[in-house]
């Protein structure tokens, strides 16, 4: 450290050349390996456990989540981690593939770089093996967009095919209708808000079901009517106390305490304008996000309008938002108010607790998924992988092109870009050979997941797709080279090619890199 | 020196796949150890558990929720099986103890299973499968159940009682949970029980046998006596208030300035007019019982209210919490009344007594004969000590849970273990129609399930192998009803000795353990996160 004690803080480090090159090879592999086994349909799950706070446990295969949560201090392991996420955020799957295709992709980057090649030349020949790699992608597409019987079939498999790998694999045919069901409500519309998933403990996962229409998780306060059909609807965000003065230390003088009831009826009259006003705007149904006291309550209850307090913020924007009102918080002209609208409201039950259901709202789109299951852990995993479908549905609606899945894409890309490289003269050759191999490595990771030969498997499977027009992938189930066709094995264009351009730039970076700079931590005080 | 070897350990986090069995293992052999320890108090002849809290409470239960919830465990395998036994106990209300027994016997075929090299997820799946074919064969045993057939109900929860300390005021609380449930349902919806209309109320001392089921309202609080009120009304009429009876106080902040000696007579005198205004027009309206909701900002009640209350011979009833207010003006079929203008006739609620009686060291006030009344009743659950008291009422709620049960699934099966030593035969017989490692994981379930009968038998101190081998026989020369009748300590037809049991207690058991089972096979890796 002692020469670098003049240029940086003294707890700074600095690594070059080789050993920079190494420790983000390192870090990026470690982290794909550990992801690496939640990969394919018969992928392992992790326990998330939190060295936080109560010691929470998350049980997960979705390859984002883990690598959110994960306490990580290699730059290289970051990149990794950050690319997840964006694929996350844009197509919603794929959040594992990426990071495991680009941990390949650095894996053999570093075989080339011991044979002396220079990582430039590198990253020359994986950007024409990727290039080429996504023009294979694009020929081998289909797109039944006009035929909607067909696409619906299309997006079904999909479904099925994302919701495989993940806790739901055992009623994936009832859970893909259902997502699709909610996707094609949406007519097209990317807006995922208007898909409502409410998670309740009890009952088991296939007693989950789609429901029309908007749940609200509250209840009805006392006294008021429990039903109300085409109900008009008012979201609100105000005080229904009264309006307090906000200057500290304002305060009243009086001499009497008859003064002191007066400013008290005052206080009630105020509070009794304020929901005149509002049951001015001939509604039958007040929805507020704040608190609805005793005495507004009271008074809704007498004007025979249905009122829900305490709303949550998702929750009335959400409300405000399928209904087709607006968020409301002055009432002194109730002829520009855009008020809510739905067929009728009523009490349901689910499990033990009791919600309120919004049935034939303005915004058709709308629905709600009720979520059952055992237990919380099961709830948020089958939140999560439910969401990932969703995602890929919504990408797939937008961007009609479906492409086989089961190790498909990836041999007939591997394929492509070996023809390449034999037409490729130079050192760029070994380059898109490398990433040939890499992307192999994907279909043979979910073969070993499921305790395949994954050897065998993947040498029928590259013999298979030397004849054009192969369809053959992994049939996991039965653990041998089968016909995705048939199987119904599909995914979406947009992730694979996400999952392809991410991870080839990804890597590029990371093999960019000469030298890590890390800054001296922040001192705390609390440190051990 | 520092630098590269602190680099080092920070980025060579290489993971050795040989970790990911251990931690498989260790998950299991936790979660197993978790299962071990409710095991023993299975069945009618189980034993308890006394748990001592972080706080130093001490607990006496028998109830598998009730122990796994105080354990407080920290491993996160384990932790999933906690869960499971709190769902079953949302789902089912009993049977918490089984389902956890049940999952601890499946980790160990399962153990056993991986230790033959079987991949985890081909058990996974064998296990969905076996568990669905195991609900199948349940169903199959199912003879259904009328509602109105009261003597068949209280059988059933006599049997979910018999394993609790109170087994033996089984013929008094049976009885009273079947009455209490089929009072509250709700005709517009059959299929479901809410059992938040049921409020059960704690009260030391006497015996379990004092336990009542009153049909109206009871309080767990004493009419205010502090000025002599009545504690006695005929013909009630009750409001429900939200406001205070108590000098006014406004939200913005304000002082009564006070310059001489008379002004603060004036001021005393006016607050006495303002609560006597107030009192009056409760008067007015014929109100003679006034339950007060607790207030956070002010006094709910004054001393000097609570005077000229009890003057005007109302009976006062305070600290009424604001969660209750449903409960009650649902009860009383009255509305809550949140201002003294609103005071009105209509908004009352009546009964034909209420009453303060002494209960044990405390008292309560019944509300009884009230016209109109909701769907909902009270009970009073009696016991001699804390330990017992508290107990009782988990059994008891455990018997409500099992009637429910009833009314949304009107279906029962035998019990004593003959469910799951039918379902354990049929799936041998059915394993051998199937091939390759699904055969022998759906061998393995079959096993498992086994357990039951086994540890049954155990508890009651039979010597397990006879009566299972003995169970299995029986079985299969087609007597399916046949179970451990563990009061005889032999095996007789369960359905004659009526030891009966919800159906959906026995299918939730079952599919809830496999699923919990499954998660855990599935897991190879623990990551510890922010």
């Amino acid at each position: 450290m002692g020469q670098n004690g003049e240029l940086f803080k003294p707890d700074a480090m600095e690594e070059k050349g080789e050993r920079a090159r190494m420790a983000s090879f390192i870090g990026a592999m470690a982290i794909a390996d550990l992801v690496k086994s939640t990969l394919g349909p018969k992928g392992m799950d992790k326990i998330l456990q939190s060295t936080g706070r109560g010691h929470s446990v998350t049980v997960t295969n979705d390859g984002a989540t883990i690598l959110k949560s994960l306490h990580v201090d290699n730059p290289a392991a970051k990149v990794l981690v950050d690319i997840s996420k964006v694929q996350d955020d844009e197509v919603g799957d794929g959040t594992t593939s990426v990071v495991v295709l680009a941990g390949e992709l650095l894996r053999e980057a570093e075989k080339l770089v011991a044979l002396k090649i220079h990582p430039m030349t590198i990253i020359a020949g994986y950007r024409m093996a990727a290039e080429c790699a996504r023009n294979a992608l694009e020929a081998g597409v289909r797109n039944h967009k006009d035929d909607l019987e067909r696409f619906r079939s299309d997006l079904v498999n999909i479904a099925m095919t994302t919701l495989s790998s993940k806790i739901l694999s055992q009623d994936k045919v009832h859970f893909a209708n259902l997502a699709v069901d909610a996707v094609l409500r949406l007519k097209g519309s990317s807006n995922m808000e208007s898909i409502q998933i409410i998670k309740k403990c009890g009952g088991a996962l296939k007693d989950s079901f789609l429901d029309e229409g908007f749940i609200l998780d509250k209840k009805i306060g006392v006294g008021q009517p429990k039903r109300i059909e085409n109900a008009k609807i008012l979201v609100a965000n105000t005080a229904m106390d009264t309006d307090k003065v906000k200057i500290y230390g304002a305060r009243v003088r009086v001499d009497a305490m008859s003064k002191v009831a007066e400013i008290e009826a005052a206080e009630k009259i105020k509070m009794k304008n304020k929901v005149e006003k509002i049951v001015a705007h001939g509604i039958n149904c007040f929805v507020n996000r704040q608190l609805i006291y005793n005495y507004p309550e009271e008074l809704f209850a007498d004007a025979g309008i249905m009122a829900i307090e305490h709303a949550d913020f998702d929750g009335i924007e959400r409300l405000a938002l399928v209904t087709g009102g607006e968020i409301t918080s002055t009432f002194n002209d109730p002829e520009n108010v855009k008020l809510g609208h739905c067929k009728l409201i009523e009490e349901i039950m689910i499990g033990e607790d009791r919600l309120i259901h919004f049935s034939g709202v303005a915004l058709g789109e709308a629905c709600t998924i009720v979520l059952r299951g055992a237990s919380s852990h099961v709830l948020d995993e089958a939140e999560r992988s439910l969401h990932d479908a969703l995602c890929v549905l919504v990408a797939t609606v937008q961007d009609s092109r479906v492409i086989w899945g089961g190790g498909w894409p990836e041999f007939l890309m591997a394929r492509r870009v070996e023809e390449l490289g034999r037409k490729t003269p130079g050192k760029k050759s070994l380059a898109i050979d490398a990433f040939a191999t890499a992307l192999r490595a994907i279909p043979t990771t979910i073969a070993d997941n499921a305790g395949l030969d994954s050897a065998d498997l993947v040498s029928q499977l590259r013999a298979a797709h030397s004849e054009d027009g192969s369809r053959a992938g992994i049939d996991v189930i039965s653990g041998e080279v089968g016909d995705m066709e048939k199987l119904g094995i599909y995914e979406a264009f947009k992730v694979k090619q996400a999952v392809l351009l991410s991870a080839t730039e990804a890597s590029e970076m990371i093999l960019r890199v000469d030298e890590i700079i890390k800054c001296a931590p922040r001192q705390r005080e609390d440190r051990m | 020196m520092p630098g590269p070897t602190m680099a080092g350990s920070k980025t060579e986090k290489y993971v050795d796949t040989k970790r990911k069995d251990d931690i498989r293992y260790a998950n299991m052999v936790a979660a197993k150890a978790v299962a071990d320890a409710v095991r023993t108090s299975l069945g009618p002849r189980g034993m308890d558990k006394m748990l001592s809290t972080a706080t130093g409470d001490v607990i006496i239960t028998n109830d598998g929720a009730t122990i796994l919830d105080k354990m407080e465990v920290v491993q996160p395998a384990a932790k999933m099986l906690v869960e499971l036994s709190k769902s079953q106990d949302i789902v089912a209300g009993d049977g918490t103890t089984t389902v956890v027994v049940l999952a601890g016997a499946l980790l160990k075929q399962c153990l056993n299973l991986l230790g033959k090299g079987v991949h985890p997820t081909t058990i996974s799946e064998a296990l969905h499968k076996a568990s669905e074919k195991a609900v199948e064969v349940i169903k199959s045993m199912a003879i259904p159940v009328e509602l109105t057939d009261q003597d068949q109900l209280v059988k059933i929860a006599s049997t979910s009682l018999n394993s609790k300390v109170v087994s033996q005021y089984s013929s008094l609380l049976a009885p009273l949970a079947v009455d209490a449930v089929l009072n509250v349902r709700d005709l517009d919806r059959p299929e479901s029980v809410d059992l938040r209309d049921i409020k059960v109320l704690r009260k030391l001392g006497g015996t379990v046998d004092d336990t009542e089921m009153v049909k109206g309202l009871v309080f767990d609080h004493k009419a205010s006596h502090t000025a002599g009120g009545p504690t006695r009304i005929e013909n009630a009429k009750i409001g429900l208030i939200q406001f205070q009876i108590s000098p006014p106080k406004t939200d913005i902040e304000q002082s009564v300035i006070v310059s001489d000696y008379t002004q603060m007579d004036r001021i005393l005198k006016e607050e006495r007019n303002y609560i006597l205004g107030m009192i009056k027009k409760i008067r007015a309206t014929g109100c003679n019982v006034l339950l007060v909701q607790k207030s956070i900002l002010r006094d709910a009640v004054t001393d000097l209210s609570l005077h000229y209350l009890a003057k005007a011979k109302i009976l006062v009833i305070k600290d009424v919490e604001r969660e209750d207010i449903e409960f009650i003006s649902k009860t009383l079929n009255c509305l809550p009344i949140a201002n003294i203008e609103h005071f009105r006739v209509e908004k009352l609620g009546y009964a034909d007594l209420v009453e303060e009686v002494p209960v044990g060291n405390g008292r309560v006030v019944k509300v009884t004969g009230i016209k109109n009344m909701g769907r909902t009743v009270s009970i009073i659950v009696r016991g001699s000590n804390a330990l017992v008291l508290d107990e009782a009422a988990r059994s008891l709620h455990d018997a409500l849970c099992v009637i429910r049960c009833l009314v949304n699934e009107r279906f029962l099966i035998a019990g004593g273990g003959a469910p799951e030593i039918e379902v354990s035969r049929q799936l041998g017989i059915w394993s051998r129609s199937l091939h390759g490692m699904e055969s022998y994981c759906v061998r393995a379930f079959a096993d498992a399930m086994e357990v039951i009968p086994f540890t049954l038998a155990e508890n009651a101190g039979l010597n397990p192998i006879a009566i299972v081998t003995e169970l299995r026989n029986r079985h299969a020369n087609g007597e399916v009803n046949t179970g451990i009748n563990v009061r005889k300590g032999q095996i007789t037809n369960i359905l004659e000795e009526n030891v009966v049991q919800p159906l959906l207690v026995s299918t939730s058991a079952l599919s809830l353990a496999t699923e919990c089972v499954r998660m855990i096979l599935k897991i190879d890796d623990i990551v510890s996160t922010r």
